[in-house]
């Protein structure tokens, strides 16, 4: 290899590394939140419900911000939306995106339930959005997000 | 902290009038082993977990509850429960090795 061609190279390499770094750099700036929804959660959302989309409101999801202690987790989970013997929440699903497990649990009410509310405590991997989606009986889905940041793993 | 499988605690208000929306709490001691962690010795702790709660009031079943090994150690769930009638609200736990769990509390009103 001449000279030539070698300094060739390295200028050649060094201008595609920097063109990756900028790339990260500028990945760095933008927030990742809730407000992206993963391509692996996009696909536990489409097995559990199809193409129904999931709306913003009706579900209030309460998470710490920061748990220390990622084995025990506590999420509560309320809805506005009625109880009422012909229209009501007929399930409440609890997903979490960087957990082995995805979809962590399903709780299906009926109407005896008297007001959708669902309060648990759960294990986080690592930090990762938290995401509720409440399911109607007429098959309206509304959905929550928020972050958590964990510290210590909880899954293994 | 050894745990007594299956051993289960379920807590209603003590002063309940008919057509009370209540709070319902429910814990059942069970290790809720993801089978991703490993002993002392190093060998893979199977998975053990609940993944199948029913809830029934009186004859009716009220709310089923559908889990992965995500939930914690001793499991804790609390909800609401519409009280219009006398009758024994029952927990049946269910886990991935076949154990099935149950408790009852009456709800009776004052």
């Amino acid at each position: 290899m001449s000279a030539f061609s070698r300094r060739l190279f390295l200028h050649a390499s060094g201008l595609a590394f920097l063109g990756v770094a900028a790339r990260h750099l500028a990945a760095l700036g933008r927030p990742r939140s809730s407000d992206d929804v993963p391509w692996k959660v996009q696909q536990v959302l489409k097995q559990l419900f199809g193409d129904r989309a999931v709306q913003h409101g009706h579900v209030q999801l309460d998470v710490p911000t920061v748990a220390a202690d990622g084995r025990v987790v506590p999420v509560m989970i309320e809805s506005d939306l009625p109880m009422a013997p012909d229209r009501y929440v007929k399930a409440v699903h609890l997903l979490v995106d960087n957990n082995p497990d995805i979809h962590l649990a399903e709780f299906r009410l009926t109407p005896q339930i008297g007001q959708a509310f669902v309060s648990t405590r759960i294990k986080m991997r690592m930090t990762s959005p938290v995401r509720a989606v409440v399911e109607t009986s007429d098959g309206a889905l509304w959905g929550a997000a928020a972050d958590v940041r964990v510290t210590v793993n909880g899954c293994g | 902290m050894p745990v007594e499988l299956g051993a289960a605690r379920i807590l209603v208000p003590a002063s309940i009038r008919r057509g009370d929306v209540i709070d319902v709490r429910a814990l059942v001691e069970h290790p809720m082993a993801t089978g991703l962690f490993r002993d002392a010795q190093g060998n893979p702790i199977p998975a053990h977990f609940i993944n199948d709660v029913s809830v029934t009031y009186g004859d009716h079943e009220a709310a089923h509850f559908v889990w992965s090994s995500g939930i914690s150690r001793d499991p804790f769930v609390e909800f609401s429960l519409r009280a219009d009638r006398e009758a024994p609200l029952t927990f049946t736990w269910k886990d991935n090795k076949g154990g099935v769990f149950q408790q009852s509390v009456d709800i009776r009103f004052i």
